[in-house]
């Protein structure tokens, strides 16, 4: 026992005052929506490089997310897949402005190219072979708020209750369709870009809103000036061309 | 491989097995060795954590440690700060989450010990307190360091909970299973199996380790 003390004491000290080596150097904690892991891990590293700042990434559904900072998680930048969030926090004192960083289309992804020979979406949905489809869930995920929308629109609520899977993020939706789990399902356009994306054939959902992506900056920030930096360099040429890349306008 | 995540977790492990066995320990010689009506429901009540789902005990926590719960309105008034996605509110998530795995095994471990040990503590005037760490401790060694290596296991394998109360934070309370679960829903798939396969043969051998230790106790 005491053996165990004199080994187990030291080390847990030593964690203690050493913390990792990251630490050392500046960086801003980013809470990103799911849909857009794959553009702003670029993007990321790009502005790492440019700035020498680092930059830490937590991705969850946008409706988690801002649960998480209603609850006091210690976010610098907020990147939404929707504008309702941001704003909410404008309102709620979390943050001074929102800014537009990023616009996403929904589409309808399947990993069977026999599923994208039908004249439609909507069509393909109809077919009997399809059991089932995946969808984020509308409540926390913006995507699957328009995906939603999308099938209201175009009367297939019903006949889909049954089939629908609900995936808690956009990125889970199109994992479910990527390891064919489900038949098919409603992802984010930049789910094209991704190599298992190219393995598969997608619709543009047209009923689908587009996906208005807003971002903010928290006003309390630990290191708000690197923070601001990185909101502005959202908007930047060179963001601007990575973003388009992964199917955002 | 996610080293930070890795840190994260061996530190999250062993903080919480040293704090809890340190808690445990008496509340396993009181669960031991007193009788008192209403023992068995306050046994059921300390065995909760391990009958319930992760999500409600995460649900409670959150309730708990967040701005509105009292203990995140104490924490805000002493510190300025939030509770909620912090390692010290994962390390209380994974110290009640794992509060069964310390008891029990103590618990057990204790009431092995000869009764006549006890008897002659007793009789040559030690007081409960020293026999308590002087007797029934070092007599039940082995059965201490099982149950403190079952909580280290069950707080590297939390993840429900850590991911209500803590989300994902690297460096703060990104565990290696959140970065597992991540890897998965990005479909990073390789990065995913190294981390998935770290897990077998660490907690392979600990179980290895626990048997071990109970056949001690046994002999």
């Amino acid at each position: 026992m005491r053996k165990t003390f004199q080994v187990t004491i030291p080390l847990l000290l030593l964690m203690w005052v050493s913390p990792f080596p990251v630490h050392a150097q500046e960086k801003i904690s980013v809470a990103v929506a799911a849909n857009y892991i794959a553009a702003f891990q670029e993007i990321a590293t790009d502005f790492e490089e440019k700035n020498g700042v680092k930059v830490e990434a937590t991705f969850a559904s946008t409706g988690s997310l801002y649960n998480q900072i209603k609850n006091g998680a210690p976010y610098d930048v907020f990147l939404a897949a929707d504008e309702e969030r941001p704003d909410l926090l404008q309102k709620e004192g979390w943050t001074d402005g929102t800014i537009i960083y990023a616009r996403g289309k929904v589409i309808l992804w399947s990993a069977d190219q026999e599923f994208c020979k039908a004249a439609t979406w909507r069509d393909a949905l109809k077919n009997s072979r399809i059991k089932k489809i995946a969808i984020a869930n509308p409540k926390t995920a913006p995507y699957g708020a328009a995906s939603m929308v999308a099938v209201q629109k175009a009367g297939l609520e019903k006949s889909l209750q049954d089939k629908m899977v609900i995936a808690q993020t956009i990125a889970q939706s199109f994992q479910y369709a990527s390891t064919q789990s489900v038949d098919a399902g409603f992802c984010a356009l930049s789910a094209m870009s991704s190599p298992q994306g190219k393995e598969g054939c997608f619709y543009p959902v047209e009923e689908a809103p587009d996906i208005v992506q807003a971002a903010c900056v928290a006003k309390n920030a630990k290191n708000k000036i690197n923070a601001e930096l990185f909101a502005a360099y959202l908007l930047c040429e060179d963001a601007a061309k990575i973003r388009k890349k992964y199917g955002y306008r | 491989m996610d080293f930070l995540a890795l840190y994260v977790t061996l530190k999250l492990a062993l903080v919480a097995t040293a704090v809890l066995m340190v808690l445990a320990a008496p509340v396993a010689y009181f669960m031991a060795f007193s009788r008192f009506r209403g023992k068995s429901f306050v046994e059921a009540l300390i065995y909760l954590p391990m009958a319930l789902p992760p999500t409600v005990i995460g649900f409670y926590l959150i309730m708990l440690m967040g701005p509105k719960g009292f203990v995140g309105r104490v924490w805000e008034t002493l510190t300025g700060g939030s509770l909620l996605f912090t390692f010290l509110g994962i390390t209380i998530a994974s110290i009640i989450y794992s509060i069964p795995f310390a008891v029990q095994p103590m618990k057990a471990a204790f009431q092995k010990i000869d009764p006549r040990l006890l008897d002659a503590a007793s009789i040559l005037g030690l007081s409960k307190m020293n026999a308590f760490l002087r007797v029934i401790i070092p007599n039940s060694l082995a059965g201490i360091a099982a149950a403190a290596v079952l909580v280290f296991l069950h707080s590297i394998g939390a993840f429900g909970v850590l991911l209500m109360v803590g989300g994902s934070i690297p460096g703060e309370t990104r565990v290696i299973s959140i970065a597992i679960y991540e890897a998965v829903e990005t479909m990073n798939y390789s990065a995913a199996a190294l981390m998935a396969l770290s897990f077998i043969p660490v907690s392979f051998l600990f179980l290895l380790l626990v048997n071990k230790l109970n056949e001690g106790v046994r002999a």
